[in-house]
């Protein structure tokens, strides 16, 4: 087993919501409720769940673009939960992100190049400019860019270029971990396909760590070694990709697993259709936030939030019916 | 069984600074009574365009340029404004990918349903109309439809909104539903419900559904037949079983070996990927569009293009060098479609 690079410990994430005449704090958006995982070095974790689970929210705790509510996040033995200034800037260099929107993160005004640089700047490496410049060729190769790239605006690009664009970018510090926010989904399929080869590749090339967020469980279980399933905040599920497809223990994974349409013809599984919508956020519901669509709900579900279980295989549940 | 659509060689164009381009170029398909018939393709391939074609609601700078659209066997690109206008929502309802930019913001759902209903069929009163919108919201799962009645879209989670556009498409009993893509904007668990409930839908009226998707998996739930696209084109045509057991154009394999699957065998190898780049639309290879992407390519492929050639039954293929014929299952000729 390798070190251990990440530990999450009952992070908290809320936004307050602010009303009446003075501006007060009147309720809050409780994104993320107390989420506990480690990640160790060169694997991946899958984060699923629905819109508004706080997958996203979660993803960018850990690398601190927003600051947690409370809890702690534990870096290479090191306490970065409150790290600010320099320290954090120096942080950063180890923590990137990827963003799903290829459109919208990139700079319309820079070129390929400029886009590729203003990191290695920033963080002042590669103080020569032809470092610097032999650096940015390096990385366009990595990823698979043209040459010619280098001088092309974002607008010139498709999409999967695009994201290719935004890979290089996060990979120009060298970082140890990516968290990958839905990289994949805003492209086709036979597109989807090339990124995440190229993120499979790049991993194996560099030994990063990445953290994967998306809602498409079939990307998530190609690509990860472990996966935890998001419900409201909360994980619900957490085990290797391979156990939790096969034998998913809470049944909201159940249901999810089971509601995703299969490329076969013939396999008309018996689907468990879920009933009502996520609640919100704001006000989730009281006990186990999943009891009012579980079609396995007992009135103990709806007395307090069930404590996680450990099932063999590193298998851990949140739920008193499994 | 009727052919209940029959469109031929339709071509729409778009007209842009640099030329124009043939979004949907020469298409040719029917749509028989009571199947389920998908689109798939991806982004720009002209499945979108296809179906607005077909409700002659393609916008300007888009213009359809020739073919037929042949609805119970009337040419709808030949009748007047005014009559297609009464068809639209009648006899061929749509509904699109996001339910809140099809929705009015500012009417009630109610309002919206009523006017769908009372516009097709003005004899009915308000009392009338308003009676079917509720059986309407009842039919698609909408909770205290009474009280959703008098709701605005924004009051309504995305699924829901999915509903309401499902129910007022449905209010008329169109003979033919065309939905674009109309899960897409929404979570698995939700996307499910709604499948269900079009699936539902379409067995108790036995009405012709259009579905455009670029989910195989969806395409593999629903449809009885399948239409692949590509620049345009159709590349490939055949029933459900056809395109997913049997898949003769290398196009057609390539999609369906990049989608990640869920057996553990396949796991951790890398993805199977179809190099390079759907190609510009403004400058088309002579030959066939996908030549440049292909593993079967040949030197006459970059020829001419290869028409759409029959293989077995209803299967079709617009390709030189089709895949083989990889036929093991022996059950397969006893199902006529699935579901």
């Amino acid at each position: 087993m390798s070190e251990m690079l990440l530990e999450v410990q009952d992070l908290v994430k809320s936004f307050p919501i602010y009303g009446g005449l003075l501006q007060k704090e009147v309720a809050a958006v409780k994104a993320v409720q107390g989420v506990s995982f480690s990640v160790r070095k060169g694997e991946t974790l899958g984060l699923v769940g629905e819109s508004g689970c706080g997958k996203s929210t979660l993803g960018r705790c850990l690398i601190r673009l927003l600051d947690p509510t409370s809890g702690k996040i534990i870096y290479k033995g090191r306490d970065i939960t409150t790290v600010a200034g320099e320290e954090l800037r120096e942080l950063r260099k180890s923590l990137q992100i990827i963003f799903q929107d290829p459109y919208a993160s990139l700079n319309p005004r820079m070129t390929v190049g400029a886009i590729l640089e203003e990191p290695l700047v920033i963080h002042n490496l590669y103080p020569n400019l032809k470092d610097r410049t032999d650096r940015v060729r390096h990385l366009m190769e990595l990823v698979g860019l043209r040459p010619e790239a280098y001088s092309r605006y974002p607008h010139e690009f498709s999409g999967g270029q695009r994201q290719r664009i935004g890979i290089a970018r996060s990979l120009a510090v060298n970082p140890e971990l990516i968290v990958c926010d839905e990289p994949v989904s805003a492209l086709d399929v036979s597109i989807q396909a090339q990124v995440i080869n190229l993120l499979k590749d790049l991993q194996q090339k560099l030994g990063l760590t990445y953290i994967f967020i998306a809602h498409d469980l079939k990307v998530v279980e190609h690509v990860s070694d472990r996966v935890a399933v998001m419900y409201l905040g909360k994980i619900v599920e957490l085990a290797e990709a391979d156990e939790l497809y096969v034998n998913p223990m809470h049944p909201y994974t159940k249901a999810l697993l089971s509601a995703i349409p299969v490329p076969d013809p013939k396999a008309k599984e018996k689907r468990i259709i879920l009933t009502g919508d996520v609640p919100s956020p704001i006000n989730p519901p009281r006990g186990c936030h999943f009891h009012p669509r579980c079609p396995m709900m007992i009135e103990e579900c709806k007395a307090a939030y069930p404590d996680r279980k450990m099932a063999p295989g590193r298998h851990e549940v949140c739920c008193i019916r499994a | 069984m009727d052919t209940l659509l029959e469109v031929k060689d339709l071509k729409t164009k778009f007209k842009t600074e640099d030329g124009t381009l043939y979004a949907v170029d020469g298409i040719s398909f029917s749509l028989q009574k009571g199947r389920v018939l998908g689109i798939v393709g991806e982004s720009g391939c002209g499945k979108s365009v296809t179906s607005l074609s077909i409700m002659r609601l393609v916008q300007k700078p888009g213009e359809i340029e020739s073919g037929e659209v042949l609805f119970r066997g009337k040419n709808l690109l030949k009748v007047s404004e005014s009559a297609m206008r009464e068809m639209r929502g009648r006899d061929i309802a749509m509904i699109f990918q996001e339910p809140m930019t099809s929705l009015n913001p500012v009417f009630t759902i109610g309002d919206q349903i009523d006017e769908a209903i009372s516009t097709h069929r003005p004899k009915l009163s308000r009392a009338e109309v308003k009676a079917r919108t509720i059986e309407m919201l009842q039919k698609v799962n909408i909770p205290a439809p009474e009280k959703r009645y008098g709701e605005y879209p924004h009051q309504l989670s995305g699924g829901m909104r999915q509903r309401v556009m499902i129910a007022m498409a449905m209010s008329c009993d169109p003979e033919l539903l065309i939905a674009d893509e109309p899960t897409t904007a929404l979570d698995v668990t939700i996307q499910a419900q709604i499948l269900d409930l079009i699936r539902k839908l379409q067995k108790e009226t036995s009405s012709s559904v259009i579905l455009i998707t670029h989910d195989l998996g969806v395409v593999a739930e629903m449809c009885h037949d399948v239409i692949v696209m590509y620049a345009g084109k159709i590349i490939e045509y055949g029933t459900v079983e056809d395109i997913f057991y049997r898949p003769r154009h290398p196009y057609t394999r390539g999609l369906l070996d990049s989608i990640p699957h869920f057996e553990s065998g396949q796991r951790k190898k890398a993805l199977t990927t179809i190099p390079g780049l759907v190609p510009n639309m403004l400058h088309l290879p002579k030959g066939c569009r996908f030549a440049d992407r292909c593993s079967r390519v040949q030197s006459d492929c970059r020829q001419q293009y290869p028409s759409l050639q029959r293989l077995r039954g209803s299967h079709k293929v617009a390709c030189f060098h089709p895949i083989e014929d990889v036929r093991k299952d022996v059950s397969i000729s006893s199902e006529g479609g699935s579901q």
